[in-house]
Formats: structure tokens, C-alpha cells, sequence
């Protein structure tokens, strides 16, 4: 959520406050344009916790030095907790589901009813937490550890990614592909991605397509 | 192929799931493949080549202003290529298309960015009024959503031509077909575990989740 999504989020709250005092309105909506960048849901506990502060008639200079200070933190908080943790931890497991013999149909519910869980208690509880503790949101969440959460996710996310290979490789087998060869090629190709890092999925994208394009080619020319 | 003003909605819907309103996650490739099979008449299809692209995107995170790509009208046209090439063949492509069409997105995105810093008001340069914050917002939402269901619909154009003139092409039977997209997806995994700790902090619980799962698919 950047600065103009803060500022139209924060509008119902601020309408209600200047009520009668267009000008405060106007001054109110400028302040809250500026600069924000914090990751979408956890947000909602900065928007919560400005909304109470501004209903509360703090000091404009005092809610842009909080909004400052909590920008990073639920930032770098919310990117490790819900995109490098809990998204793919729930769409790990539906992939599981889905090679366990789920439906599409159930596969798709379960990861849209598991991930949305999380998303809510993290959009709605945040805001929530915001307006009633105002300026002092930092104690909850200190209670709630989060950081070690977003570890603990990181572990079960490995855990069921090595599930998703495991049941592709068995799969396989059970339709007559060999296993050796292609659970050692897999296998290299996982070294391989762990060496080269974040950015190889960019590589690997032209790579396979490009692979794929010369198959084509081959067959068109046979 | 289904009708097309239906998908180039959805493909708009998709879109704005993805950043703009909500991110519910329905426009992730495992969802909004498995929705466009339905829409198509073919789940399995769609959920296959959703579920392999997914893979390939798993160790991207929207992280900053990083570059990333986009799961939902990239997955939608390519379970429509899928759908339209039948056999093996059909899977490849789908999967290179959702690929291919995820770095089109990727440039659409940046260029809506800029567009969205231009409309957006600046508060420094005078007093931004609510009006027009909220039109201002309403304005990029829009804007995103026409983003979304043109570059559905550019697929779709490419989606008829492979129906006509692809079909047929593809030597490889399919379980080799899967083998080779399963590859390719090894190494984005083998990036995932890295960028989550490594394999000294994790080798151990991919390896109990890999052979727990493997043992018991061929026993079961």
C-alpha cells in the first residue's frame, strides 16, 4: 500500500473527523498522500492505528513520525511472513492435494479458504489491533513474535515443496517412467537453482520455452 | 475456445486480484487455471498447466518495486492454448505461453506503473483534494483492469492461430513432455530453498517431506 492507497483508505475516517472543517479535510488528505510503502495487509495495522490517532487529535507532526517509523518494519514483517511464508506454504499443500488425487474443484476451495484465513486474520485483526492500541500497536505484535513465525512457515514451506517433488517423482513412477534418471536429473536441477539464486526462474523461463519452440520446430520440419 | 468476451473479463478480473483490489489470490496460476478449465470445459487441463506454472513462479516475491511476474491472465491464456492444441503438445504450449505472456505482463505492469505516477496527485506540488484521491484511485483501478483483459485478449488472438496451426507438431509423448517441464521447474525450486535458508538450514526437512511423499505415492 503506497501513499495515495493510505490516503483513500484513511478518507472515511478523516471525513468523519473534519466534519465541518473542509479545510482541515484538505490539509488532513494532503498529509496522508505522502510518501507510505508497507506490505498490503499488514497495512491495515498502520491505517488502524492512525485512524484512532487522528480520532484521538494527535498532532499531525506525531502521526507523520509514526507512519515513518512503521513503514520498514511491516514492510520487511509482511514480506516474509505472507510472500515468502504463508503463500506458498497453502499453495505447497494444495499442489499436495491436488497429486494426492484431490479434484480441481476441492484443490482450488482449500487453497482459496486456507490462504484467505491467514490474509483476513492478518487484514482485519491488524486493523483492529491498530484502533484500539493507536501509536502503541508495537506491544501486541512483539507478543506475537512474528518474525519466528514467518521461520516456522519457511521450514514448512521447504517441507512440502520436497512433498510436491517426492509425489511427482512417485507418480512417475507408478506410470512406467523411470525414476532413477529423472529423480537424479530433478535433482540436479535443484542444485542448480540453489546455486544460482533468486533470479534463475527469469532464465529458466526463456530456457524451457525456448527448448519447447525447438521440439515444434522439430516436428513441423519432420 | 469458449467465449471470448467471458474470458477477456475474467482475464480484466484476474488483473485486479493481483494487486489492485483485494489479492485474494484467485488470480494465483493454480486458481486462475483451474477456473478458466472450468470456464472451458476442462478443470484437469487447467489445473495441470496452472500447477506447473505456479512452480516455476514459486520463488518470486512481490518484494518492493522487484520484477515479477504476473499469474492470472498469463495462466488463463495459456490453459487457453493448452485447451486449443489437444495432446501433449497442448501442455507444453500452455505452459511456455503462461511463461512467455507472464514477461509481456511484467512490461505492462511497469508501464501502468508510470501511468499510475502521473495520474496519482502529488502532495507536494498543492493541496490534493478527497475527490480527487478518490477519483485518482478509481482512475489506476480502471486503468488495470483494461490492462489485464488486453493482454487476455492479444492471447486469445494467439491462442487461434496455435488451434490452427500447431496442432499435430509435438514428437514427445507425454510423460516425457511433463518430464521436461517438471525439470525446468526444479530449478526455480532449487532457487526457493535457497532464498528460504539454504540446504544445510533445510536440506533435512525437504528431504523428509521428498522421500516421505515419494514412499508412500508407491506404496499407496
Amino acid at each position: 500500500m503506497i501513499g495515495a492507497g493510505f490516503a483513500f483508505s484513511i478518507l472515511p475516517t478523516l471525513r468523519r473527523v473534519y466534519e465541518g472543517d473542509p479545510e482541515g479535510l484538505k490539509e488532513a488528505v494532503n498529509r496522508h498522500s505522502e510518501h507510505f510503502n508497507a506490505h498490503p495487509y499488514l497495512a491495515n495495522l498502520a491505517l488502524g492505528a492512525v485512524c484512532r490517532m487522528e480520532m484521538d487529535g494527535k498532532a499531525p507532526e506525531e502521526i507523520r513520525r509514526f507512519k515513518l517509523a512503521v513503514r520498514g518494519p511491516l514492510g520487511s514483517l509482511g514480506d516474509s511472513l505472507v510472500w515468502a511464508g504463508w503463500r506458498p506454504v497453502t499453495v505447497l499443500a494444495s499442489l499436495v492435494l491436488a497429486l494426492a488425487g484431490a479434484s480441481p474443484g476441492a484443490t482450488v476451495l482449500f487453497f482459496l479458504l486456507t490462504y484467505n484465513l491467514g490474509h483476513l486474520l492478518l487484514r482485519v485483526g491488524g486493523f483492529a489491533v491498530g484502533l484500539a492500541r493507536g501509536s502503541q500497536v508495537g506491544d501486541p505484535l512483539r507478543k506475537l513474535s512474528l518474525p519466528h513465525q514467518a521461520d516456522r512457515l519457511a521450514a514448512m514451506a521447504v517441507f512440502f515443496l520436497g512433498s510436491v517433488l517426492g509425489l511427482v517423482i512417485g507418480r512417475g513412477w507408478t506410470f512406467g517412467v523411470s525414476v532413477l534418471p529423472w529423480g537424479a536429473m530433478v535433482g540436479l536441477g535443484l542444485i542448480l537453482g540453489s546455486r544460482l539464486g533468486q533470479g534463475s526462474w527469469r532464465w529458466t523461463l526463456w530456457a524451457v520455452s525456448g527448448l519447447c519452440g525447438a521440439i515444434f520446430l522439430i516436428g513441423w520440419i519432420a | 475456445m469458449g467465449d471470448p468476451f467471458v474470458l477477456i473479463l475474467l482475464g480484466g478480473f484476474l488483473a485486479l486480484d493481483d494487486t489492485s483490489v483485494g489479492q485474494f489470490m484467485v488470480s494465483r496460476p493454480l486458481v486462475a487455471g483451474t477456473i478458466t478449465g472450468w470456464v472451458l470445459g476442462d478443470p484437469f487441463l487447467g489445473l495441470l498447466v496452472g500447477g506447473l506454472i505456479e512452480l516455476y513462479f514459486i520463488p518470486v516475491f512481490p518484494v518492493g518495486g522487484s520484477d515479477f511476474p504476473e499469474g492470472g491472465p498469463p495462466t488463463l491464456v495459456g490453459v487457453v492454448a493448452a485447451i486449443a492444441v489437444p495432446g501433449a503438445g497442448g501442455i507444453a504450449l500452455g505452459v511456455v505461453v503462461g511463461l512467455l505472456w507472464s514477461r509481456l505482463a511484467a512490461v505492462s505492469i511497469h508501464l501502468l506503473r508510470k501511468a499510475n505516477g502521473r495520474i496519482m496527485p502529488d502532495p507536494t506540488r498543492g493541496v490534493v483534494s478527497s475527490k480527487r484521491i478518490v477519483r485518482a484511485h478509481l482512475t489506476c483501478v480502471g486503468l488495470d483492469f483494461f490492462r489485464g483483459s488486453a493482454l487476455t485478449a492479444l492471447g486469445l488472438g494467439f491462442a487461434r492461430w496455435a488451434s490452427s496451426a500447431l496442432p499435430g507438431l509435438w514428437p514427445l509423448s507425454p510423460s516425457l513432455t511433463l518430464g521436461i517441464l517438471i525439470l525446468g521447474a526444479a530449478i526455480p525450486a532449487g532457487a526457493f530453498v535457497r532464498s528460504l535458508g539454504g540446504w544445510r538450514k533445510r536440506g533435512v526437512l525437504f528431504a523428509a517431506g521428498a522421500g516421505g511423499f515419494l514412499i508412500a505415492s508407491v506404496l499407496l
